[in-house]
């Protein structure tokens, strides 16, 4: 069974088709949106290379031996505002980025929008708090995972380049000075905790990082259900990346300070190695939800706005089902992609405008309708009102699956 | 190893009881152990015990994913349509209001959208679907379509359908009848019919009618 | 009458608000191992379902001694891989947080019970018996079984009772399911058991279903009838509600609660009347036809219409396609069995089958669909008050001397048959009965008017149960016994087409539970009778059971467990040995009864029925009213049942999450005509009041059900319990009560009742 599973992910693997892959595809012959990306790209990219100069006071402060490292950084820039603004261009993203920045600006519901974003950010962004909700352990794993990368990302990209740099204090050699941007901003005793904890942030990172990979490592083994759908490249290729960066990495310090720095320099390749090819990476894989994922918090405001404001009833059993502006939206962006769900002659006119519960209760009756005369069971009399269609189990778990599921199939 | 060509889903909503299995069978698969995918609804319980079961369809061309702003729903060569990819759903509930089928759940506390991926852990091996595995009235069967031809010879599989202007071809099928002369379901078209049943009036009054 | 010396255990019909809090029902739902997507199984135990007559195979999965989950067994030939919600989510009652694992006794305590230790509490109980029978004589202790035990523990049951405590008063819960069926198939076959295996049904023109909710109470079924109609079988279903299999069915009668007589009286007369008759079996395989014929002579369309309120055209229909199909399958369950003239009832519907000659060969075929998980084994050896193994009489000297004699006792020290359940507690309601001894039997939650049976229970001298779980009834016991779930022990059970089939030990009982056959051992050891109960296995008990049945109607001697796993069951009658010229059975036994031609140890190749000459016997079915009919005070008549979420009386699905959630509470089932004219709508408390006790429950309006008739499912206990208004009104031969039909009347209730701030749904 085990060597099945393995096949069914490998076997599925080479012929994976994705949908966005497609999409970016399709995307070359439109011209505009592939421009438009390539220059964001451009100028993003540019941006970034100024500021590296600016910061390290004309390169002053720039380790050359983290050249690599630059402008692996600067590749993944360009090709993560590529594929954002490539991203964005597509129909449903393109009215979602609107739709979700004119919440967050409108007005009456700015200060609130604020407050509410710093606590999304807080909840949804820092605490993780809706991966711990699919499970506790995953949301273990994904805090280990996530911190630790932020962590190196922030003594890293700093040092790199040439932001920030530890300087001896003139005078007084017991003393470490940080230079940020050139500026001295504190001191430190060189033997004193905070510098042994700060010389060895990576070390820290990399011991978070490895828990975390340890742990969705294990989960991928041993979990059936994640067995059954996960992807080489979608789902381990990420792990072993970040495993391989921690562990090279964690290796550099056991050259030097156990080793004499034994292999100090084969070691250091291999970690550039590893962390460009993850900076490579950034754009295409798993990764890239790092960047996609604050949309969460646009969806946050579209809803809160959507709700209060006027709501779309089911033009069939006639209760409310979602807001109208999301209804008008889908009808908006289906038509985009070339959906053609108009009903003439229909008192619904739009497909868009049936709840889910009336659709799949359609569904039914059109099939039946298909039997009739054939199979039992007479059209009953058409009752004064079309009932609502209702889950036969209406729990939370077996029928709606939560508070929100429940009011799309009504409230 | 995807899943086997051969076997395919069918779905005939006018054999079941709505007892529920499906529901709770669904509840046992690994992907989503605890929580059901199955959409099972009283079409109008006041009236009849009309019941629908309804499974995702697999759509060749899914406007779940088509809608989706984060490219969570993927569709697998096997056309298989999965579940979000739990990285990337926003929960923006596109694909829950665009589904033409009404199959995709909410989960609001996960921030995830939820759908049937067909017991993809166990269709990927060979093994039928949880729910068509123990669905009673076979309302939801697996199998080939020599079997069904057999099994049922006087029904006929159709997989494409009509809402609006819009057809949809799906990859599960559902069961119509042989000498039907249509080749694809009009959902629209039947969106404002009543519910199908007895009329219980019917016979225990005739009597007192003159 | 027994004072209650301990008024805080003393159980307040539904609000024993302790008792619950301690004993449950709560509701289990999936968490830890069995939620743990990351651990393998160990085991997957090929077994089935612990809840309905059809027996479902599944596997179970089982870990770290829990079972863990469900997997469909896809082999097994009856239901391969189907199963009903109960079967996708019966593990959770293992390893339950409410599961009784150490002995109690009745305590001044909060919850009204102590823990006991278990020798101790066998030592009690053989005391108890041992006093009761030396100071009241031997009949007035009495023993209540179970249908849904394994068939050796039904056969040490009725051994227990009529050798080790020699009274007659041994009856068990088939006497609410199964009985009437029983009784109509022996006086017409001469045999009981459903003639056909279900796979004749396929083959079918016509499925006649009359009284059976098939999509909830045997939904495995369902498939069948479909398979069936996809092949062309017009489906009839005789209701008085549009059950969901009803929905879509060729022709649907819904009959008033309590006319079945008439319906089918008033078939044959069309039948007679348009010819469509097999003259040929008539007259070379039955007896009776002529006189059965003049009684329903007066049985005109018009009188049936009327009598049944079933319209005319909707009679001529069903008589003319069940009258002219070339195959048919008539099918029936309680519907029309739970009356107060039951019997009458099946022979009526067996008249209609033997008149068509559609009866023994492919596809043509009659069948009750039994209720109880084993209530086809458990009615046939030895636990009905009548009855010794093998399907054998208690009062016929032959076959207490054949009986006596595996046994190794005198026949003059069996007692004489003694009386049926219902009657059992009359008799310890007056007295006559001082003690108690029940397994797998929940009668305060099962039996009708149970206000008289909470009555009788708490007027016995001593009163010990046997459960997993702390039942309404085991809440009523002096002592209560730790035994086994299904999972925790093995053996045979015999399912609803009369097939054996093997049930396999997943996990081992926990804490001071065991096994139920090694607890009625102890206390034969305890009276210090230990003499027939020295069994070490499950298996030895078969064994002995095989030969006490052999040469009888239910002859299982030639089954074995492997036979039973080779052959995915055996279908009895398995005799091991058959006289000269006659085949021995097939492996799978025998399949399908009264075959053209087949021989029976009664007949003795004079014909394929169980009768001496070998034919059938048409009954004079004489049409009789409900013992309770409406009147201008009880306007509405009260049926129950059951829902597929449920099964029995609930000591079990009530403490399964997944299947309370979706039917939590009984609710009162009425007609939008009948609402309206009471000033109900959906959703309200109403009172549904009979002569013998109140419910107030949530109705729900739904036309699909007759407008003169409220249905309640009685799945529920304490002031939730639909038996509360039952009629204890019994069939005269079969004794089975009357659930199917009382006098009610209905009105919307002020406020809602005490106990829906108090309990959970479920309790």
């Amino acid at each position: 069974m085990g060597k099945g599973r393995e096949e069914a992910r490998l076997g599925g693997e080479q012929h994976q088709h994705s949908l966005a892959e497609a999409r970016d595809v399709k995307a070359w012959r439109m011209r505009p949106e592939v421009f438009q990306a390539v220059a964001r790209g451009a100028v993003v990219t540019a941006l970034l290379g100024v500021s590296i100069l600016v910061g390290s006071r004309s390169l002053a402060h720039f380790d050359a031996a983290l050249v690599a490292y630059t402008f692996s950084i600067l590749f993944a820039t360009f090709g993560l505002t590529y594929r954002y603004s490539m991203w964005l261009s597509r129909p449903p993203t393109a009215l979602y980025w609107r739709r979700g920045w004119q919440a967050f600006f409108k007005k009456g519901w700015r200060l609130r929008n604020a407050l509410f974003w710093v606590r999304r950010i807080g909840e949804d962004v820092l605490a993780n708090r809706f991966i711990i909700k699919r499970d506790r352990l995953r949301g273990l794993t994904h805090l280990l995972i996530m911190w630790g990368c932020i962590l190196a990302v922030a003594i890293t990209f700093p040092l790199v380049f040439g932001w920030l740099h530890f300087r001896p204090v003139p005078g007084d050699l017991s003393l470490y000075e940080a230079m940020v941007f050139g500026f001295p901003a504190f001191r430190f005793p060189h033997d004193s905790a905070v510098a042994f904890f700060l010389f060895h942030g990576l070390v820290w990172a990399s011991f978070l990082v490895l828990g975390g990979v340890a742990l969705a490592v294990r989960r991928r083994m041993r979990d059936e259900g994640a067995a059954a759908v996960q992807r080489f490249a979608e789902d381990f290729m990420p792990l072993l990346l970040l495993f391989a960066v921690s562990l090279t990495g964690l290796m550099l310090t056991a050259s030097y300070t156990w080793m004499k720095g034994y292999g100090f320099t084969f070691i250091a390749i291999l970690h550039a190695i590893t962390v460009i090819a993850t900076f490579l990476w950034l754009p295409f894989g798993k990764f890239f939800h790092i960047f996609q994922r604050p949309a969460q918090l646009g969806v946050g405001f579209y809803k809160d706005v959507g709700r209060s404001e006027a709501l779309a009833r089911c033009r069939r059993c006639g209760h409310e089902f979602t807001s109208q502006m999301h209804a008008e939206d889908l009808i908006e962006v289906e038509r985009a992609l070339g959906y053609r769900y108009e009903i003439p002659g229909s008192p619904a006119e739009h497909y868009q405008w049936i709840c889910p519960p009336c659709r799949r209760a359609s569904f039914a009756l059109a099939q039946s309708l298909l039997w009739r005369g054939t199979r039992g069971g007479e059209r009953l009399a058409e009752p004064a009102a079309i009932a609502m269609p209702v889950h036969v189990n209406s729990c939370l778990g077996e029928g709606p699956l939560g508070s929100e599921d429940q009011e799309n199939f009504h409230p | 190893m995807p899943v086997p060509e051969k076997n395919e889903f069918f779905v005939d909503p006018g054999r079941c009881i709505g007892c529920q299995s499906c529901v709770q069978a669904c509840t046992e698969c690994d992907t989503h152990k605890g929580q059901s995918m199955i959409q099972l609804d009283f079409i109008d319980r006041s009236a009849s015990t009309q019941t629908v079961p309804i499974v995702c369809m697999h759509c060749d061309s899914p406007t779940c994913a088509e809608v989706c702003p984060a490219d969570a729903i993927k569709r697998t060569e096997d056309g298989i349509v999965q579940t979000a990819r739990k990285p990337r759903c926003i929960a923006c509930n596109n694909c829950v209001l665009a589904c033409p089928f009404g199959v995709p759940k909410m989960n609001t506390g996960m921030n995830l959208m939820m759908k049937c991926d067909m017991c993809y852990d166990r269709t990927s091996i060979g093994l039928k679907p949880m729910c068509a595995s123990v669905c009673p009235s076979q309302a939801l069967a697996f199998g080939t379509r020599e079997e069904m031809a057999r099994l049922r010879p006087n029904a006929q599989p159709l997989n494409t359908f009509r809402f609006g202007n819009q057809l949809i071809r799906t990859k599960v099928n559902v069961m119509a009848p042989r000498t039907s002369s249509e080749d694809h379901v009009d959902v629209t078209a039947a969106m404002y019919e009543p519910a199908i049943g007895h009329d219980v009036l019917d016979d225990v009054f005739a009597e007192e009618q003159p | 009458m027994k004072q209650p010396t301990h008024a805080p255990g003393l159980p307040v019909p539904g609000l024993d608000v302790e008792t619950i809090r301690e004993f449950g029902p709560h509701r289990a739902y999936a968490s830890e191992l069995r939620v743990d997507t990351g651990s393998e199984p160990e085991n997957h135990v090929k077994t089935h379902c612990c809840f309905c007559g059809q027996q479902c195979g599944l596997k179970l999965k089982v870990r770290d001694n829990t079972v863990v989950g469900v997997e469909p067994w896809y082999e097994f030939p009856f239901n391969r891989g189907m199963l009903c919600p109960k079967g996708v989510k019966r593990y959770l009652q293992q390893a339950h947080p409410d599961r009784l694992v150490s002995a109690y006794e009745r305590a001044d305590t909060s919850s009204g019970f102590r823990k006991l230790g278990y020798e101790e509490a066998v030592a009690r109980v053989a005391r108890a018996i041992e006093r009761i029978q030396s100071e009241h004589g031997r009949d007035a202790f009495a023993v209540l079984s179970g249908a849904s035990l394994t068939t050796e523990k039904t056969y040490l049951m009725g051994k227990f009772a009529h050798m080790c405590l020699r009274t007659a008063n041994i009856d068990y819960n088939g006497r609410l399911c199964m009985v009437s069926a029983a009784a109509g198939n022996k006086k017409a076959f001469g045999i009981d058991r459903a003639a056909n295996p279900w796979s004749d049904i396929l083959g079918a023109e016509v499925v006649l279903v009359a009284g059976a909710n098939v999509a909830e109470c045997a939904p495995i079924t369902t498939n069948y009838i479909w398979q069936a109609r996809e092949q062309g079988a017009k489906v009839i279903v005789v209701d008085p509600r549009i059950t969901p299999l009803a929905r879509t069915c060729d022709l649907f009668l819904p009959v008033k609660p309590g006319r079945d007589t008439a319906l089918f009286n008033g078939i044959l007369h069309l039948m007679i009347e348009n010819d469509w008759l097999d003259h040929d079996f008539i007259e070379s395989s039955t007896v009776g036809f002529d006189k059965v014929a003049a009684e329903v002579k007066a049985w005109t369309p018009r009188r049936t219409a009327q009598v049944t309120g079933i319209a005319e055209k909707s009679i001529r229909q069903a008589a003319e396609w069940w009258g002219q199909a070339k195959t048919s399958f008539l099918m029936h369950a309680r519907g029309i069995e739970h009356h107060s003239h039951g019997v009458q009832n099946v022979l009526s519907t067996i008249n209609v089958v033997l008149a068509s000659g559609r009866i023994g060969r492919k596809g043509c075929g009659y069948a009750t669909i039994t209720g109880q998980a084993n209530g086809q084994g458990g009615r046939e050896h030895g636990q009905k008050c009548d009855q010794l193994p093998g399907g054998r009489d208690l009062g016929n000297p032959e076959h207490r001397a054949y009986v006596a004699g595996v046994w190794g006792m005198s026949p003059d020290d069996l007692p004489q048959p003694g009386v049926d359940a219902y009657e059992i507690m009359r008799k310890a309601h007056s007295g006559e009965i001082k003690g108690l001894l029940s397994i797998c039997f929940n009668p305060v939650v099962s039996l009708p008017d149970n206000n008289f049976v909470r009555e009788a229970l708490s007027r016995l001298d001593f009163f010990v149960a046997i459960d997993f779980f702390m039942s309404e009834t085991a809440r009523y016991a002096d002592v209560v016994l730790p035994g086994s779930l299904q999972e925790e022990d093995e053996g045979t059970v015999t399912q609803v087409e009369g097939r054996i089939i093997r049930i396999q030990k997943a996990v081992t009982p926990p804490g001071d539970a065991r096994a139920d056959w090694k607890i009625i051992q102890d206390i034969a050891q305890a009276l210090g009778r230990p003499q027939g109960f020295a069994f070490e296995s499950a298996r030895q008990i078969f064994d002995e059971l095989r030969v006490a049945s052999r040469g009888g109607v239910s002859d299982y001697s030639g089954v074995t467990y492997e036979r039973i796993e080779e052959n995915f069951g055996v279908f009895w009658p398995c005799p091991d040995q058959t006289p000269e010229g006659v085949p021995p059975p097939a492996p799978e036994g025998t399949v399908r009864l009264f075959e053209p031609g087949s021989w029976n140890p009664v007949a003795k190749g004079n014909g394929p029925f169980y009768f001496p000459d070998g034919r059938a016997r048409f009954l004079v079915t004489p049409y009789q009213p409900p013992a309770e009919d409406i009147d201008a005070d009880y306007p509405i008549i009260l049926t129950t049942g059951r829902v597929v979420s449920h099964f029995l009386s609930g000591n079990q699905t009530r403490r399964i999450g997944p299947l309370v959630d979706h039917a939590p509470e009984p609710k009162c089932e009425l007609h939008p005509r009948l609402a309206n004219k009471l000033g109900i709508v959906e959703g309200d408390w109403v009172t549904v009041e009979s002569r013998r006790g109140t419910c107030t429950i949530k109705a729900t309006v739904v036309s699909t059900i007759r407008p003169d008739t409220v249905f309640v499912p009685y799945h529920w206990g304490g002031r939730k319990s639909a038996n509360q208004l039952t009629i204890s009104a019994q069939d005269p031969i079969s004794k089975i009560p009357e659930y199917k039909v009382c006098a009610v009347r209905v009105r919307k209730a002020e406020t809602a009742p005490k106990y829906a701030s108090a309990l959970e749904a479920q309790q």
